[in-house]
């Protein structure tokens, strides 16, 4: 009893949770088996924010949606459903490291992920965790870490629980999701399978066009499962497939040229067997992934250009604590290797080991760390040593401060290096170094933080067409700029019931500077102010929620031109919730959305209108 | 009566003057705030859109993204050419398919042309026909066209069959000129097309042929870049002179191995052409390309233009706004530098 009040007291004060319902707290009472317990072990002194499937049920338009209403990222979407790129405070979108259950999945053709080419409602639960401290997943993650977890729990009696969650939307937008969940004591199996589909073909507001080659289609099949070996072992699985095709929307004065089509594939595997024995535990992950995308420049026609990616990961952890101490030392090897190629880039192998240490410590009742070193040994790259370092002092009940700081690479990516006639193979890794400090105060109503950063990058690679003296006009890689990235982070929720009502309330606001040292100008697409909220009210059966989200202007060019800049646009959404069941066993709810209530004409990147005002009915059934 | 005579008289007077005036003041009449001036046409980028920039011909006004201001929309990207009649100009992008038709000197829009384009380049003007070279779809080198625009409905109403990569094109005699850079691959032929019966014909130049002029002496003159050397088939690059009643070469001139100009234009019997940044001149009867520079670039050249006694270098940036570098043409001496449209690349005289 007495551990499990401190492992619970450990995960509220060390992993400030913005949940946005009471989700997060309900499962820490139950053996939760998750594939990477690292991300809430090792983020002394990290902000982490967690969505929950409520939320993610909620948001179901597409990861990009998701975050853009729910987190302190910016995201880049060519039209609703393209293209689509995250970024934390300023950073850039190959800093944003995305994590399936502890592996990141970031292509390694361009070092980042599609925010559209993923379903993530089949996951259990989303953590954002801002700042660069997470080497355990690959140094280059200097904005931060997007992680996608599938919660798998063993059960003293045999359960089989059902999810049913469908949509219907304008657009011929149609959605369907169904998971299931068995356990007993021994073993625990999720599955579920998604299919989206919409015609996505909304009026251009003020114009006469439609997005005519706007449509998607998406089919998502995840299944993991745990088995627990012995009493000190056990033996998981996770799997994760995706299959998409979009077509990519034009853009105005003439929609109508809009004529390409992409479609992606994934498969991503992963085997993990863990044995744990009073002080020493052990994990060995084996992991197999494949991506791969196909870009049809002309949808009638069969040619395609194409990238796709292999990689094959081992990994070892072993992990010896200390109880008088309240520490752990863990040693964390990994060795992974690469295989990319894309229409233009013949097959490349990049073969990377690495080794990590990781050293946390609970000091005292009010104090805790964790420091980090990894050492990279790359195939194509000298990678020095990076670090980590991460406090949390809690002085009085309920107010905490905490404080990192750490020392990051990035990599090139094999485009950077190797796209014929544009590559450069002299490239260096870019460098970053950051600090954080936070301050915060939670009770059970409410909690708030604060957090103030800055990180200095070296070397950023930039693609310019005058990087080559000797090949003018074409478009190639340098190490080029210095970067400061200085600003706040604040995070407030609030939640209180009176009898049948309850009002939930959250705030993600960020207010970033990134300037550019030598021109000392805002970064291109880095908004200065970003906000979103979320407010739920709920009396008896009904609920009802309101999502405001704020975009500030951002500049397109260098010299922060005031004739090239994306205005700022404001979109809010509603929507109302009606319980139809309500017991333990079944759950029933209906409901609709109306996304830009106030159909407000709005553009992310130029000349690309975003939706006007549109309607979804959603029904989710648990039984 | 003194007075009354005096009255009379500066009332006669007057009236003849006002006469005078209004006379002469005709054919001033304003047409518009973009007249009598430079116009900079940029391709735009994801950095922002395609746009064009005015600059008066004294050098003191300069206005940027005209279009939008007049018209608050953007012309996208790229913002590939601009052709033009008496009173109207006709802005080329090709990644919008379109078309768009303002009045040359408000740049107020009057129609925008979205079908029967794909991949348009360049246009020229014939009577009440436009000829728009199109690439056709990307994936495919026989599709290639150049489409007839009804200039009074602006509807595309026919079009003629081409090799691949239709750029430049020109007309003369009633005869169509079009250079075959080759689009996204490469191509060595000059379409003529006979405006009488849209009859093709091919000449074979040098590869990458683009700037297409008629010279003094009635002939065609052709810069030909070459295939660069990450092609992997790397060609010389030449200015080739055609015989246009014959259609065949009369004569040319060779570039070193691996210079590869991308620019030229012709003005009063003289020949400006680029490489490497560096501005040459010869005249358009030399037998022998230029050794010294006449003016060199201090960033990406991407335009070229030369007037009355000026001669315009733009320096292109598709990040941010270009850069148009204005000198003397006798004394080679910077005139004045001017922050103008992102991805400049075309100089227009309105």
């Amino acid at each position: 009893m007495r551990k499990i009040l401190i492992i619970s007291i450990f995960y509220i004060i060390s992993f400030n949770s913005m949940a946005q319902n009471d989700s997060l707290v309900n499962r820490l009472k139950e053996i939760v088996i998750q594939a990477d317990k690292k991300l809430k072990k090792y983020s002394v002194g990290y902000k982490v924010t967690t969505l929950s499937d409520s939320v993610l049920v909620r948001n179901t338009e597409s990861f990009t949606s998701l975050l853009r209403f729910n987190s302190p990222l910016y995201l880049r979407e060519y039209g609703s459903g393209g293209t689509s790129s995250a970024s934390f405070r300023g950073t850039s979108s190959s800093n944003t490291a995305v994590i399936w259950n502890g592996i990141n999945i970031n292509s390694i053709n361009n070092g980042q992920t599609g925010f559209n080419a993923l379903t993530v409602s089949l996951f259990d639960a989303i953590d954002i965790r801002s700042g660069g401290g997470s080497l355990e997943y690959g140094s280059g993650a200097v904005g931060g870490t997007i992680h996608l977890n599938d919660y798998l729990q063993f059960t003293d009696t045999k359960q089989i629980k059902n999810q049913f969650v469908a949509s219907l939307g304008s657009f011929e937008t149609y959605r369907g999701l169904y998971k299931l969940k068995f356990s007993n004591s021994k073993l625990a199996i999720n599955s579920g399978v998604s299919y989206n589909r919409s015609e996505n073909n909304y009026k251009f507001l003020n114009t006469n066009f439609k997005n005519t080659n706007g449509a998607y289609e998406n089919f998502g099949f995840n299944i993991s499962a745990a088995y627990s070996l012995t009493e000190f072992s056990k033996l998981k699985f996770y799997s994760a497939n995706y299959l998409g095709e979009r077509f990519f929307s034009g853009e105005l004065p003439n929609p109508l040229m809009a004529n390409d089509k992409y479609q992606d594939f994934s498969h991503r595997n992963l085997l993990i067997y863990t044995h744990k024995k009073s002080r020493l535990s052990h994990e060995a992950k084996l992991a197999f992934l494949i991506q791969e995308y196909r870009y049809f420049e002309d949808k009638a026609s069969s040619m395609f250009n194409f990238g796709k990616s292999k990689r094959y990961l081992a990994n070892y952890d072993v992990s010896y604590s200390f109880p008088k101490l309240k520490a752990s030392i863990t040693s964390h090897s990994e060795y992974e290797s690469a295989f990319g190629k894309t229409d233009q880039i013949l097959e490349r192998n990049r073969k990377q080991f690495s080794q990590s240490f990781i050293y946390n410590q609970d000091v005292n009742s009010s104090v805790s760390f964790d420091a980090k070193i990894r050492k990279d040994f790359n195939s194509d790259y000298d990678v020095p040593f990076t670090y980590a370092l991460g406090v949390k002092v809690k002085p009085i009940k309920n107010l905490f401060f905490r404080a990192n700081g750490s020392k990051n690479f990035r990599v090139p990516t094999y485009n950077d290096l190797f796209w014929p006639g544009q590559g450069n193979l002299d490239l260096i890794p870019e460098t970053a170094l950051q600090g954080e400090f936070g301050i915060g105060y939670k009770n059970n109503q409410f909690v708030i933080d604060i957090g103030i950063f800055y990180i200095n990058a070296n070397d950023k690679i930039v693609w310019t067409p005058v990087g080559d003296p000797d090949r003018s006009g074409v478009w190639v890689p340098i190490n080029l700029s210095e970067v400061n990235n200085k600003g706040l982070e604040m995070s407030l929720s609030f939640n209180k019931t009176f009898s049948e009502r309850t009002v939930k309330f959250n705030i993600n606001y960020s207010y970033t500077i990134a300037t550019d040292k030598t021109t000392d100008k805002q970064l291109i697409f880095v908004p200065k102010h970003l906000f979103n909220s979320n407010l739920g009210y709920t009396y008896k059966r009904f609920s009802f929620f309101y999502q405001q989200l704020f975009t500030g202007k951002v500049y397109t060019t260098e010299s922060n031109s005031s004739d090239f800049v994306m205005p700022h646009y404001f979109v809010g959404n509603m929507g109302m919730d009606y319980r139809l069941l309500s017991s333990e066993k079944k759950q029933l709810t209906i409901g609709f959305k109306v996304n830009n209530v106030f159909n407000k004409y709005y553009e992310v990147l130029a000349r690309r209108p975003m939706p006007n005002r549109n309607l979804n009915f959603n029904i989710n059934y648990k039984f | 009566m003194k007075i009354n005579k005096l009255l009379t008289k500066l009332f006669i007077l007057s009236a003849l003057f006002l006469a005078s005036c209004s006379d002469d003041d005709t054919p001033q009449v304003p047409k518009g705030d973009y007249e009598n001036g430079i116009l900079i046409s940029g391709e735009g980028s994801g950095a922002g859109t395609g746009s064009i920039s005015f600059i008066s011909n004294d050098l003191t006004t300069t206005e940027n993204l005209i279009y939008k201001k007049v018209n608050s929309t953007e012309l996208g990207i790229y913002l590939q050419s601009i052709a033009f009649d008496n009173e109207r100009a006709f802005v080329v992008v090709d990644n919008a398919n379109s078309v768009t038709v303002v009045d040359r000197y408000t740049f107020e829009e009057k129609s925008t042309i979205t079908t029967g384009l794909n991949g348009p380049r360049y246009m020229a003007v014939v009577g009440d026909k436009g000829y728009v070279t199109n690439w056709g779809s990307t994936s495919d080198e026989t599709d290639d066209f150049i489409a007839i625009v009804d200039l009074n409905t602006y509807d595309v109403d026919g079009t003629i069959a081409v090799g691949n990569g239709p750029e430049r094109i020109i007309e003369n005699n009633g005869k169509l000129y079009v250079s075959h850079k080759g689009a996204f691959g490469t191509n060595n032929i000059i379409s003529v097309i006979d405006l009488s019966d849209n009859s093709v014909e091919t000449i074979t130049v040098g590869y990458k042929p683009d700037e297409i002029f008629v010279n003094g002496k009635g002939e065609l003159v052709v810069l030909c870049g070459g295939n660069e050397s990450w092609t992997g088939n790397e060609t010389i690059a030449s200015i080739v002179n055609i015989n246009m009643s014959t259609n065949t070469e009369v004569s040319s001139l060779t570039f070193a191995n691996g210079e590869h100009p991308s620019l030229m234009v012709l003005d009063n019997g003289i020949l400006y052409y680029e490489v490497e940044g560096k501005v040459f001149s010869i005249s358009e009867d030399a037998t022998a390309l230029s050794s010294t520079s006449i003016v060199e670039s201090q960033g990406y050249l991407y335009g070229l233009a030369v007037k009355n006694d000026r001669i315009y270098l733009l320096d292109a940036n598709f990040k941010d706004l270009s850069e148009l570098n204005i000198y003397d043409l006798s004394t080679k001496n910077i005139i004045d530098t001017k922050a103008i449209a992102l991805g400049a690349s075309k100089i227009y005289f309105n």
